[in-house]
Protein backbone atom coordinates (compact mmCIF):
# COMPACT_ATOMS: atom_id res chain seq x y z
CA UNK A 1 0.00 0.00 0.00
CA UNK A 2 1.26 3.35 -0.86
CA UNK A 3 1.63 5.77 2.11
CA UNK A 4 1.44 9.71 0.49
CA UNK A 5 2.69 12.29 2.55
CA UNK A 6 2.34 15.95 1.96
CA UNK A 7 3.85 19.50 4.05
CA UNK A 8 0.75 19.69 5.44
CA UNK A 9 0.46 16.03 6.83
CA UNK A 10 3.88 16.55 7.96
CA UNK A 11 3.21 19.26 10.37
CA UNK A 12 5.93 22.04 9.84
CA UNK A 13 9.58 21.13 10.67
CA UNK A 14 10.47 22.99 13.81
CA UNK A 15 13.77 23.21 13.23
CA UNK A 16 15.51 26.02 11.29
CA UNK A 17 18.13 25.18 9.27
CA UNK A 18 20.15 28.20 9.06
CA UNK A 19 20.75 27.58 13.55
CA UNK A 20 21.16 23.73 12.74
CA UNK A 21 23.62 23.78 9.75
CA UNK A 22 25.36 27.48 10.05
CA UNK A 23 27.93 26.34 7.72
CA UNK A 24 25.95 25.64 4.72
CA UNK A 25 24.50 28.09 2.23
CA UNK A 26 20.87 27.85 2.64
CA UNK A 27 20.43 31.39 0.09
CA UNK A 28 20.61 28.50 -2.71
CA UNK A 29 17.93 27.14 -4.41
CA UNK A 30 18.35 23.41 -4.50
CA UNK A 31 16.07 20.62 -4.51
CA UNK A 32 17.46 17.02 -4.26
CA UNK A 33 15.81 13.57 -4.61
CA UNK A 34 16.06 10.64 -2.13
CA UNK A 35 15.86 7.33 -2.34
CA UNK A 36 15.66 4.36 0.86
CA UNK A 37 15.70 1.06 0.08
CA UNK A 38 17.37 -0.63 3.17
CA UNK A 39 15.32 -2.54 4.15
CA UNK A 40 11.27 -3.38 3.88
CA UNK A 41 10.10 0.10 3.31
CA UNK A 42 10.84 1.25 -0.30
CA UNK A 43 10.61 5.84 -0.51
CA UNK A 44 10.86 8.65 -2.12
CA UNK A 45 11.23 12.22 -1.11
CA UNK A 46 12.33 15.56 -2.01
CA UNK A 47 13.86 18.06 0.02
CA UNK A 48 13.97 21.51 -0.61
CA UNK A 49 16.68 24.48 0.94
CA UNK A 50 13.65 26.45 1.14
CA UNK A 51 10.41 25.97 3.21
CA UNK A 52 8.45 23.64 3.96
CA UNK A 53 11.84 21.74 3.63
CA UNK A 54 10.42 18.51 2.79
CA UNK A 55 8.21 18.78 -0.42
CA UNK A 56 7.23 15.00 -0.23
CA UNK A 57 7.33 11.96 0.90
CA UNK A 58 6.12 8.51 -0.28
CA UNK A 59 6.53 5.15 1.05
CA UNK A 60 5.51 1.55 0.20
CA UNK A 61 5.93 -1.10 2.84
CA UNK A 62 6.38 -4.82 2.04
CA UNK A 63 4.74 -6.90 4.64
CA UNK A 64 5.37 -10.94 4.13
CA UNK A 65 2.46 -13.19 4.80
CA UNK A 66 3.87 -14.74 7.24
CA UNK A 67 7.36 -14.66 9.04
CA UNK A 68 9.96 -12.11 8.86
CA UNK A 69 11.18 -10.58 6.35
CA UNK A 70 12.77 -12.24 3.15
CA UNK A 71 15.45 -9.98 1.51
CA UNK A 72 14.70 -11.17 -1.91
CA UNK A 73 10.87 -11.18 -1.82
CA UNK A 74 11.32 -7.28 -0.11
CA UNK A 75 13.93 -6.69 -3.00
CA UNK A 76 11.43 -7.72 -5.97
CA UNK A 77 8.45 -6.19 -3.68
CA UNK A 78 10.71 -2.99 -4.21
CA UNK A 79 11.45 -3.07 -7.56
CA UNK A 80 7.92 -3.65 -8.29
CA UNK A 81 6.69 -0.30 -6.62
CA UNK A 82 9.20 1.72 -7.68
CA UNK A 83 7.87 3.45 -10.55
CA UNK A 84 4.01 4.68 -9.31
CA UNK A 85 6.38 5.87 -5.72
CA UNK A 86 9.01 7.58 -7.21
CA UNK A 87 6.35 9.21 -9.64
CA UNK A 88 4.15 10.37 -7.06
CA UNK A 89 6.78 11.67 -5.20
CA UNK A 90 8.03 14.01 -7.53
CA UNK A 91 3.96 14.88 -8.62
CA UNK A 92 2.99 15.64 -4.76
CA UNK A 93 6.24 17.51 -4.85
CA UNK A 94 5.01 19.62 -7.98
CA UNK A 95 8.28 19.12 -9.99
CA UNK A 96 10.01 16.83 -12.69
CA UNK A 97 13.21 14.86 -12.74
CA UNK A 98 14.50 17.56 -14.62
CA UNK A 99 14.15 20.26 -12.06
CA UNK A 100 16.46 18.40 -9.27
CA UNK A 101 19.52 19.00 -8.51
CA UNK A 102 20.92 15.78 -7.14
CA UNK A 103 20.09 12.27 -6.77
CA UNK A 104 20.54 10.77 -2.95
CA UNK A 105 20.36 7.43 -2.17
CA UNK A 106 21.02 5.23 0.87
CA UNK A 107 24.24 3.16 0.37
CA UNK A 108 23.80 1.29 3.60
CA UNK A 109 23.52 -0.03 6.06
CA UNK A 110 20.86 -2.46 5.40
CA UNK A 111 19.57 -5.69 3.64
CA UNK A 112 22.01 -6.14 0.33
CA UNK A 113 19.51 -7.39 -1.92
CA UNK A 114 16.93 -4.04 -0.88
CA UNK A 115 20.01 -2.00 -1.06
CA UNK A 116 20.60 -2.91 -4.58
CA UNK A 117 17.26 -1.86 -6.10
CA UNK A 118 17.99 1.08 -4.60
CA UNK A 119 20.79 1.88 -5.50
CA UNK A 120 19.97 0.62 -9.26
CA UNK A 121 17.17 3.00 -9.85
CA UNK A 122 19.52 5.93 -8.34
CA UNK A 123 22.55 5.23 -10.76
CA UNK A 124 19.61 5.06 -13.44
CA UNK A 125 18.10 8.35 -12.48
CA UNK A 126 21.56 10.09 -12.07
CA UNK A 127 23.22 9.03 -15.22
CA UNK A 128 19.60 9.45 -17.29
CA UNK A 129 19.06 12.91 -16.47
CA UNK A 130 22.73 13.77 -15.56
CA UNK A 131 22.25 14.29 -11.84
CA UNK A 132 24.91 14.34 -9.16
CA UNK A 133 24.42 10.61 -7.36
CA UNK A 134 24.96 12.02 -3.60
CA UNK A 135 25.44 8.95 -1.28
CA UNK A 136 23.19 8.72 2.34
CA UNK A 137 24.23 6.87 5.50
CA UNK A 138 20.52 5.24 6.56
CA UNK A 139 21.23 6.04 10.24
CA UNK A 140 22.80 9.50 9.94
CA UNK A 141 19.08 10.37 7.99
CA UNK A 142 17.05 9.59 11.07
CA UNK A 143 19.38 11.83 13.29
CA UNK A 144 19.13 14.42 11.16
CA UNK A 145 15.86 14.57 9.67
CA UNK A 146 14.68 14.20 13.64
CA UNK A 147 16.59 17.26 13.65
CA UNK A 148 14.74 19.08 11.58
CA UNK A 149 11.92 18.42 12.42
CA UNK A 150 12.05 18.39 16.08
CA UNK A 151 14.76 21.48 16.26
CA UNK A 152 17.09 19.67 18.63
CA UNK A 153 21.01 21.16 18.05
CA UNK A 154 23.11 18.44 20.06
CA UNK A 155 20.40 15.42 21.24
CA UNK A 156 21.54 12.42 21.98
CA UNK A 157 19.83 10.01 20.25
CA UNK A 158 18.03 6.97 20.72
CA UNK A 159 16.96 5.35 17.47
CA UNK A 160 14.74 2.22 17.92
CA UNK A 161 13.39 0.14 14.74
CA UNK A 162 12.77 -2.90 13.46
CA UNK A 163 16.47 -3.81 12.37
CA UNK A 164 18.43 -0.77 15.23
CA UNK A 165 18.55 0.12 18.67
CA UNK A 166 21.16 2.78 18.96
CA UNK A 167 22.34 4.92 21.49
CA UNK A 168 24.23 8.03 20.00
CA UNK A 169 25.78 11.13 20.10
CA UNK A 170 27.79 13.57 17.68
CA UNK A 171 31.13 14.48 19.55
CA UNK A 172 34.75 14.75 17.79
CA UNK A 173 33.08 15.54 14.24
CA UNK A 174 31.14 12.38 13.95
CA UNK A 175 28.44 11.13 15.57
CA UNK A 176 29.71 8.34 17.57
CA UNK A 177 27.82 5.08 18.53
CA UNK A 178 27.30 4.69 22.70
CA UNK A 179 25.48 1.55 23.01
CA UNK A 180 23.14 -0.62 20.78
CA UNK A 181 21.29 -3.79 20.90
CA UNK A 182 23.97 -7.42 21.54
CA UNK A 183 21.16 -9.25 19.85
CA UNK A 184 17.76 -8.69 18.44
CA UNK A 185 16.43 -4.66 18.06
CA UNK A 186 13.72 -3.65 19.55
CA UNK A 187 11.09 -3.34 16.91
CA UNK A 188 11.85 -6.92 16.07
CA UNK A 189 11.33 -8.13 19.38
CA UNK A 190 7.86 -6.36 19.66
CA UNK A 191 6.64 -8.03 16.39
CA UNK A 192 8.20 -11.34 16.73
CA UNK A 193 6.80 -11.78 20.06
CA UNK A 194 3.00 -10.52 18.61
CA UNK A 195 3.24 -12.57 15.76
CA UNK A 196 4.39 -15.60 17.67
CA UNK A 197 1.77 -15.45 20.47
CA UNK A 198 -0.75 -14.90 17.88
CA UNK A 199 -1.30 -10.78 18.22
CA UNK A 200 -0.22 -10.22 14.77
CA UNK A 201 -0.62 -9.23 12.03
CA UNK A 202 -1.79 -6.43 11.91
CA UNK A 203 0.71 -5.36 14.18
CA UNK A 204 -0.55 -1.57 14.95
CA UNK A 205 -4.05 -1.48 15.37
CA UNK A 206 -5.10 2.42 16.27
CA UNK A 207 -1.96 3.46 16.20
CA UNK A 208 -1.07 1.29 19.10
CA UNK A 209 1.57 -1.59 18.97
CA UNK A 210 -0.72 -4.82 19.94
CA UNK A 211 1.91 -5.65 22.30
CA UNK A 212 0.94 -2.07 23.93
CA UNK A 213 -2.83 -2.81 23.39
CA UNK A 214 -2.43 -6.25 25.16
CA UNK A 215 -0.55 -4.85 27.99
CA UNK A 216 -3.63 -1.96 28.52
CA UNK A 217 -5.34 -4.99 30.61
CA UNK A 218 -2.55 -5.59 33.16
CA UNK A 219 -1.92 -4.06 36.24
CA UNK A 220 1.14 -6.38 37.36
CA UNK A 221 3.95 -7.60 34.96
CA UNK A 222 5.32 -10.47 34.82
CA UNK A 223 8.91 -11.40 35.70
CA UNK A 224 11.28 -11.42 33.01
CA UNK A 225 14.63 -10.93 32.31
CA UNK A 226 15.90 -7.06 32.28
CA UNK A 227 19.48 -7.44 30.44
CA UNK A 228 21.42 -3.91 30.51
CA UNK A 229 25.47 -4.20 29.69
CA UNK A 230 26.89 -0.57 29.89
CA UNK A 231 24.95 0.96 27.12
CA UNK A 232 24.20 -2.05 25.46
CA UNK A 233 20.86 -3.72 25.85
CA UNK A 234 19.79 -7.17 25.19
CA UNK A 235 16.64 -8.78 24.03
CA UNK A 236 16.43 -12.19 23.13
CA UNK A 237 16.34 -13.43 26.51
CA UNK A 238 13.43 -11.62 26.89
CA UNK A 239 11.88 -12.91 24.04
CA UNK A 240 12.33 -16.68 24.89
CA UNK A 241 11.34 -16.23 28.16
CA UNK A 242 8.01 -14.32 27.17
CA UNK A 243 7.28 -16.58 24.49
CA UNK A 244 7.90 -19.42 26.71
CA UNK A 245 5.90 -17.94 29.55
CA UNK A 246 3.01 -17.37 26.94
CA UNK A 247 2.50 -20.80 26.48
CA UNK A 248 1.89 -21.75 29.45
CA UNK A 249 -0.90 -19.03 30.19
CA UNK A 250 -4.26 -19.81 30.92
CA UNK A 251 -6.05 -16.69 31.48
CA UNK A 252 -6.71 -13.58 29.65
CA UNK A 253 -5.33 -11.63 32.78
CA UNK A 254 -1.91 -13.66 32.61
CA UNK A 255 -1.34 -13.49 29.00
CA UNK A 256 -1.89 -9.73 29.54
CA UNK A 257 0.82 -9.40 32.29
CA UNK A 258 3.49 -11.04 29.95
CA UNK A 259 2.87 -7.88 27.55
CA UNK A 260 3.14 -5.41 30.09
CA UNK A 261 6.06 -7.33 31.50
CA UNK A 262 7.65 -7.19 28.17
CA UNK A 263 6.70 -3.73 27.14
CA UNK A 264 8.30 -1.79 30.79
CA UNK A 265 11.24 -4.36 30.29
CA UNK A 266 11.83 -3.74 26.68
CA UNK A 267 10.94 -0.23 26.51
CA UNK A 268 12.46 0.38 30.62
CA UNK A 269 15.70 -0.62 28.89
CA UNK A 270 15.54 1.27 25.96
CA UNK A 271 15.07 4.20 28.05
CA UNK A 272 17.69 3.14 30.33
CA UNK A 273 20.24 3.09 28.14
CA UNK A 274 19.62 6.29 26.29
CA UNK A 275 19.71 7.81 30.22
CA UNK A 276 22.90 6.51 30.46
CA UNK A 277 24.12 8.02 27.18
CA UNK A 278 22.88 11.83 28.43
CA UNK A 279 24.33 11.79 31.63
CA UNK A 280 27.96 10.22 30.07
CA UNK A 281 27.70 12.65 27.58
CA UNK A 282 26.01 15.36 29.41
CA UNK A 283 23.95 16.63 26.52
CA UNK A 284 20.37 18.92 27.19
CA UNK A 285 18.14 17.36 24.87
CA UNK A 286 17.22 13.51 24.24
CA UNK A 287 15.98 12.68 20.22
CA UNK A 288 13.90 9.44 20.15
CA UNK A 289 13.51 8.56 16.05
CA UNK A 290 12.91 5.21 14.17
CA UNK A 291 9.70 3.11 13.28
CA UNK A 292 9.40 2.74 17.29
CA UNK A 293 9.66 6.21 18.13
CA UNK A 294 5.60 6.18 16.98
CA UNK A 295 5.05 4.43 20.38
CA UNK A 296 2.90 6.85 22.30
CA UNK A 297 3.79 4.80 25.84
CA UNK A 298 7.41 5.08 24.60
CA UNK A 299 7.80 8.78 24.25
CA UNK A 300 5.62 9.33 27.53
CA UNK A 301 8.76 7.16 29.19
CA UNK A 302 11.44 9.18 27.43
CA UNK A 303 9.98 12.67 28.57
CA UNK A 304 10.00 11.55 31.79
CA UNK A 305 13.33 10.17 31.77
CA UNK A 306 14.68 13.81 30.23
CA UNK A 307 12.85 15.23 32.72
CA UNK A 308 15.26 14.42 35.24
CA UNK A 309 18.12 15.66 33.77
CA UNK A 310 16.50 19.14 32.51
CA UNK A 311 16.69 18.10 29.18
CA UNK A 312 14.39 18.63 26.13
CA UNK A 313 12.89 15.45 24.55
CA UNK A 314 11.52 15.16 20.90
CA UNK A 315 10.71 12.92 18.49
CA UNK A 316 9.52 13.61 14.53
CA UNK A 317 6.21 12.34 13.18
CA UNK A 318 5.70 9.13 12.81
CA UNK A 319 6.04 8.67 8.89
CA UNK A 320 9.18 11.04 9.46
CA UNK A 321 10.52 8.64 12.15
CA UNK A 322 10.05 5.63 10.34
CA UNK A 323 11.90 4.98 7.29
CA UNK A 324 11.41 7.33 4.65
CA UNK A 325 12.73 8.85 1.45
CA UNK A 326 12.40 12.45 2.51
CA UNK A 327 15.16 11.84 5.43
CA UNK A 328 17.53 10.30 2.88
CA UNK A 329 16.72 13.29 0.53
CA UNK A 330 16.88 15.97 3.54
CA UNK A 331 20.67 14.24 4.20
CA UNK A 332 21.26 13.81 0.65
CA UNK A 333 20.88 18.05 0.55
CA UNK A 334 22.98 18.82 3.34
CA UNK A 335 25.78 16.51 1.55
CA UNK A 336 24.85 18.00 -1.74
CA UNK A 337 25.81 21.33 -0.26
CA UNK A 338 28.11 20.18 1.49
CA UNK A 339 29.94 18.87 -2.12
CA UNK A 340 29.75 15.44 -1.13
CA UNK A 341 29.03 13.52 -3.93
CA UNK A 342 30.08 9.77 -5.60
CA UNK A 343 30.96 8.70 -8.90
CA UNK A 344 28.25 5.86 -10.23
CA UNK A 345 31.17 3.66 -10.59
CA UNK A 346 31.83 3.97 -7.05
CA UNK A 347 28.71 3.55 -5.47
CA UNK A 348 28.70 0.53 -4.02
CA UNK A 349 26.27 -0.74 -1.54
CA UNK A 350 27.39 -1.14 1.93
CA UNK A 351 25.90 -3.35 4.22
CA UNK A 352 27.36 -2.87 7.65
CA UNK A 353 28.21 1.14 7.06
CA UNK A 354 28.26 2.53 10.74
CA UNK A 355 27.16 5.85 11.50
CA UNK A 356 30.93 6.56 13.02
CA UNK A 357 32.18 5.68 9.58
CA UNK A 358 31.35 8.93 8.34
CA UNK A 359 33.05 12.39 8.51
CA UNK A 360 30.03 14.78 9.03
CA UNK A 361 30.95 17.83 7.09
CA UNK A 362 28.02 19.69 8.63
CA UNK A 363 28.24 20.43 12.08
CA UNK B 1 15.74 9.22 51.74
CA UNK B 2 15.51 11.24 54.17
CA UNK B 3 19.11 12.00 55.13
CA UNK B 4 20.16 12.60 51.41
CA UNK B 5 17.47 15.63 51.08
CA UNK B 6 20.38 17.66 53.18
CA UNK B 7 22.96 16.46 51.27
CA UNK B 8 24.03 18.27 47.52
CA UNK B 9 25.32 15.42 44.89
CA UNK B 10 28.70 15.10 44.07
CA UNK B 11 27.96 13.61 41.23
CA UNK B 12 24.34 12.92 39.07
CA UNK B 13 24.77 9.86 37.69
CA UNK B 14 22.03 7.93 35.14
CA UNK B 15 21.37 5.75 37.76
CA UNK B 16 22.28 6.83 40.96
CA UNK B 17 23.61 10.46 42.75
CA UNK B 18 26.62 10.50 44.75
CA UNK B 19 27.05 12.12 48.05
CA UNK B 20 30.31 13.06 49.52
CA UNK B 21 29.70 12.10 53.55
CA UNK B 22 31.22 11.98 56.86
CA UNK B 23 31.39 8.73 58.23
CA UNK B 24 32.77 8.11 61.87
CA UNK B 25 35.58 10.60 61.03
CA UNK B 26 35.99 9.54 57.23
CA UNK B 27 35.47 10.54 53.95
CA UNK B 28 33.11 8.04 52.51
CA UNK B 29 30.62 8.24 49.38
CA UNK B 30 27.22 7.28 49.56
CA UNK B 31 25.74 5.89 46.76
CA UNK B 32 21.51 6.18 46.21
CA UNK B 33 19.58 4.98 43.18
CA UNK B 34 17.13 6.87 42.28
CA UNK B 35 13.09 5.23 41.80
CA UNK B 36 12.62 6.20 38.04
CA UNK B 37 8.82 6.53 37.04
CA UNK B 38 9.36 5.81 33.33
CA UNK B 39 10.05 1.82 34.64
CA UNK B 40 6.87 0.05 36.24
CA UNK B 41 7.13 0.85 40.45
CA UNK B 42 7.20 -3.21 41.01
CA UNK B 43 10.39 -3.67 37.96
CA UNK B 44 12.07 -0.31 39.75
CA UNK B 45 12.12 -1.28 42.98
CA UNK B 46 13.54 -4.53 42.00
CA UNK B 47 15.94 -3.77 39.92
CA UNK B 48 17.54 -1.29 42.42
CA UNK B 49 17.22 -3.59 45.01
CA UNK B 50 19.07 -6.18 43.03
CA UNK B 51 22.03 -4.09 42.07
CA UNK B 52 22.65 -2.69 44.94
CA UNK B 53 23.28 -6.23 46.18
CA UNK B 54 25.00 -7.21 43.06
CA UNK B 55 27.51 -4.27 43.35
CA UNK B 56 28.37 -4.99 46.97
CA UNK B 57 28.76 -8.90 46.53
CA UNK B 58 31.08 -8.56 43.61
CA UNK B 59 32.85 -6.38 45.22
CA UNK B 60 33.38 -8.02 48.26
CA UNK B 61 34.20 -10.92 45.44
CA UNK B 62 36.68 -8.66 43.47
CA UNK B 63 38.53 -7.71 47.31
CA UNK B 64 38.88 -11.45 47.74
CA UNK B 65 40.87 -11.72 44.85
CA UNK B 66 43.03 -8.57 44.56
CA UNK B 67 41.37 -6.70 42.37
CA UNK B 68 41.16 -2.75 44.10
CA UNK B 69 37.86 -1.47 44.72
CA UNK B 70 36.35 0.76 47.11
CA UNK B 71 35.68 -0.68 50.90
CA UNK B 72 31.96 -1.03 51.75
CA UNK B 73 30.89 0.29 54.96
CA UNK B 74 27.03 0.40 54.74
CA UNK B 75 24.14 -1.00 53.13
CA UNK B 76 20.53 -0.41 52.72
CA UNK B 77 18.91 -2.68 50.09
CA UNK B 78 15.90 -1.39 50.38
CA UNK B 79 16.58 1.81 50.25
CA UNK B 80 19.13 1.11 47.71
CA UNK B 81 21.96 3.00 49.38
CA UNK B 82 25.82 1.70 49.59
CA UNK B 83 28.59 3.26 51.65
CA UNK B 84 31.86 2.94 50.50
CA UNK B 85 35.11 4.44 50.19
CA UNK B 86 36.08 7.52 49.10
CA UNK B 87 38.75 7.36 46.35
CA UNK B 88 39.53 10.50 45.23
CA UNK B 89 41.23 9.94 42.04
CA UNK B 90 40.22 11.22 38.62
CA UNK B 91 38.62 8.14 36.58
CA UNK B 92 40.87 6.84 33.22
CA UNK B 93 38.19 8.52 30.89
CA UNK B 94 39.98 11.91 32.69
CA UNK B 95 42.94 10.67 32.73
CA UNK B 96 43.34 10.09 28.68
CA UNK B 97 41.06 12.98 27.66
CA UNK B 98 43.66 15.18 29.48
CA UNK B 99 46.56 13.94 27.87
CA UNK B 100 48.82 11.90 30.50
CA UNK B 101 48.78 9.21 27.56
CA UNK B 102 51.91 6.90 29.20
CA UNK B 103 49.43 6.68 32.46
CA UNK B 104 46.31 5.85 30.43
CA UNK B 105 48.18 3.10 29.10
CA UNK B 106 49.89 1.82 32.56
CA UNK B 107 46.06 2.02 34.15
CA UNK B 108 44.67 0.07 31.09
CA UNK B 109 46.94 -2.53 31.45
CA UNK B 110 46.44 -3.05 35.03
CA UNK B 111 42.27 -3.13 33.97
CA UNK B 112 42.83 -5.83 31.89
CA UNK B 113 44.42 -7.82 34.54
CA UNK B 114 41.65 -7.24 36.70
CA UNK B 115 38.85 -7.73 34.14
CA UNK B 116 40.81 -11.09 33.39
CA UNK B 117 41.06 -12.06 36.92
CA UNK B 118 37.38 -11.36 37.33
CA UNK B 119 36.61 -13.32 34.33
CA UNK B 120 38.67 -16.35 35.86
CA UNK B 121 36.37 -16.13 39.03
CA UNK B 122 33.62 -16.30 36.69
CA UNK B 123 32.71 -12.55 37.35
CA UNK B 124 31.92 -10.16 34.68
CA UNK B 125 31.39 -6.40 35.32
CA UNK B 126 28.97 -5.28 32.73
CA UNK B 127 29.50 -1.77 32.94
CA UNK B 128 33.57 -2.36 32.36
CA UNK B 129 33.90 1.70 30.52
CA UNK B 130 36.97 4.17 31.54
CA UNK B 131 34.33 6.32 33.54
CA UNK B 132 34.56 2.87 35.88
CA UNK B 133 38.22 3.02 36.50
CA UNK B 134 39.89 5.33 38.81
CA UNK B 135 43.13 5.84 39.03
CA UNK B 136 45.82 6.87 41.75
CA UNK B 137 48.35 4.92 43.16
CA UNK B 138 46.42 2.09 42.25
CA UNK B 139 44.16 1.55 39.74
CA UNK B 140 40.47 0.93 40.99
CA UNK B 141 37.42 -0.52 39.75
CA UNK B 142 34.22 0.89 40.64
CA UNK B 143 30.05 0.64 39.33
CA UNK B 144 29.50 -3.31 39.68
CA UNK B 145 25.93 -2.72 39.66
CA UNK B 146 25.85 -4.83 36.48
CA UNK B 147 27.73 -7.39 37.53
CA UNK B 148 27.15 -11.16 37.23
CA UNK B 149 28.67 -13.64 39.73
CA UNK B 150 28.37 -16.71 37.36
CA UNK B 151 29.68 -15.12 34.06
CA UNK B 152 29.64 -16.96 30.88
CA UNK B 153 32.85 -16.61 28.36
CA UNK B 154 30.04 -14.84 26.38
CA UNK B 155 29.24 -12.31 29.76
CA UNK B 156 33.02 -11.77 29.97
CA UNK B 157 33.60 -10.90 26.15
CA UNK B 158 30.61 -8.51 26.42
CA UNK B 159 32.89 -6.71 29.29
CA UNK B 160 36.12 -6.90 26.46
CA UNK B 161 33.79 -5.71 23.93
CA UNK B 162 32.27 -2.50 26.30
CA UNK B 163 35.31 -1.64 27.22
CA UNK B 164 36.41 -1.02 23.69
CA UNK B 165 33.36 0.45 22.93
CA UNK B 166 34.20 3.37 25.19
CA UNK B 167 37.46 3.78 23.76
CA UNK B 168 35.93 4.03 20.58
CA UNK B 169 32.90 6.15 21.18
CA UNK B 170 34.41 9.03 24.09
CA UNK B 171 38.35 8.64 22.76
CA UNK B 172 38.68 7.70 19.40
CA UNK B 173 41.99 8.94 18.62
CA UNK B 174 43.42 6.33 21.29
CA UNK B 175 41.85 2.92 20.47
CA UNK B 176 44.69 0.89 19.43
CA UNK B 177 47.09 2.14 21.80
CA UNK B 178 44.85 1.62 25.25
CA UNK B 179 43.30 -1.09 24.10
CA UNK B 180 46.09 -3.04 23.26
CA UNK B 181 47.57 -1.89 26.93
CA UNK B 182 44.15 -3.90 27.96
CA UNK B 183 44.64 -6.85 25.67
CA UNK B 184 48.39 -6.99 26.87
CA UNK B 185 47.29 -7.04 30.65
CA UNK B 186 44.57 -9.08 29.79
CA UNK B 187 46.31 -11.92 28.10
CA UNK B 188 49.36 -12.06 31.24
CA UNK B 189 47.05 -13.68 33.27
CA UNK B 190 44.37 -15.67 30.76
CA UNK B 191 46.84 -16.57 28.41
CA UNK B 192 45.32 -18.51 25.47
CA UNK B 193 41.66 -18.20 26.46
CA UNK B 194 42.25 -14.62 25.37
CA UNK B 195 42.14 -15.25 21.80
CA UNK B 196 38.66 -17.15 22.31
CA UNK B 197 37.50 -14.11 24.03
CA UNK B 198 38.29 -12.23 20.99
CA UNK B 199 36.75 -14.14 18.82
CA UNK B 200 33.65 -13.92 21.12
CA UNK B 201 34.18 -10.37 20.95
CA UNK B 202 33.69 -10.65 17.01
CA UNK B 203 30.89 -12.22 17.34
CA UNK B 204 29.01 -10.14 19.55
CA UNK B 205 30.13 -7.28 17.35
CA UNK B 206 28.71 -9.24 13.84
CA UNK B 207 25.31 -9.81 15.68
CA UNK B 208 23.01 -7.10 15.19
CA UNK B 209 21.86 -6.86 11.43
CA UNK B 210 23.93 -4.00 11.02
CA UNK B 211 26.96 -4.58 12.95
CA UNK B 212 30.44 -3.30 12.01
CA UNK B 213 32.89 -5.74 9.35
CA UNK B 214 35.10 -7.58 10.79
CA UNK B 215 37.40 -5.41 12.35
CA UNK B 216 41.55 -6.47 13.15
CA UNK B 217 42.02 -4.41 15.54
CA UNK B 218 43.05 -7.41 17.58
CA UNK B 219 44.97 -8.61 15.10
CA UNK B 220 47.94 -8.94 16.60
CA UNK B 221 47.36 -12.22 17.95
N1 LIG C 1 34.22 5.27 45.87
C1 LIG C 1 34.32 6.38 45.14
N2 LIG C 1 35.21 7.33 45.43
C2 LIG C 1 35.32 8.46 44.71
N3 LIG C 1 34.57 8.72 43.63
C3 LIG C 1 33.65 7.82 43.26
C4 LIG C 1 33.47 6.60 43.98
N4 LIG C 1 32.50 5.91 43.40
C5 LIG C 1 32.08 6.66 42.35
N5 LIG C 1 32.76 7.81 42.25
C6 LIG C 1 32.59 8.87 41.23
O1 LIG C 1 31.23 8.98 40.89
C7 LIG C 1 31.00 8.58 39.54
C8 LIG C 1 29.73 7.76 39.42
O2 LIG C 1 29.81 6.60 40.21
P1 LIG C 1 29.15 5.22 39.74
O3 LIG C 1 29.71 4.88 38.43
O4 LIG C 1 29.30 4.25 40.85
O5 LIG C 1 27.61 5.65 39.66
P2 LIG C 1 26.60 5.64 38.42
O6 LIG C 1 25.28 6.10 38.85
O7 LIG C 1 26.68 4.35 37.75
O8 LIG C 1 27.17 6.80 37.57
P3 LIG C 1 27.30 6.84 35.99
O9 LIG C 1 25.93 6.79 35.47
O10 LIG C 1 27.98 8.17 35.79
O11 LIG C 1 28.15 5.67 35.63
C9 LIG C 1 32.24 7.83 39.15
O12 LIG C 1 32.48 7.91 37.77
C10 LIG C 1 33.31 8.53 39.98
O13 LIG C 1 33.72 9.71 39.35
MG1 LIG D 1 29.68 4.76 36.46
Amino acid sequence: MVNVDTPSSLGRPRGNPRVLYPLLDWDREVLVLGIESTAHTFGVGVASTKPPYILSSVRDTYRPEKGGIHPREAAGHHARVAPEVLAEALRVAGISMNDVDAVAVALGPGLGPCLRVGATIARGLAAYYGKPLVPVNHAIAHIEVGRLYTGLQDPVILYVSGGNTMVAAFAKKRYRVFGETLDVALGNLLDTFARDAGLAPPYIVEGLHVVDKCAEEATEPADLPYVVKGMDVSFSGLLTAALRAWQHARSKAEKASICLGLREIAYGAAVEVAERGLAHTKKNAVLLTGGVAASPILREKIGIMASYHSANAGWPPPPIAGDNGAMIAWVGLLNYLAEITINIDESFVRQRWRPDEVEVPWR
Amino acid sequence: MEITKELKPIHRGAEAYLYLIDWFGKKAILKHRLPKKYRHSKLDTLLRRRRTVAEVRAIKEALRIGVMVPAIYYVDPIEAIIVMEYLPYPSLSGIIEGGDLEKAIRASEQVGRYAAKLHEEGISHGDLTTSNVLVGDHVYLIDFGLASLHSTERDNAVDVHLFLRSLESTHPEHVDTVFRAFLDGYRSIRGEKTEKILGLVEEIRLMGRYKAERRTLWGQQ
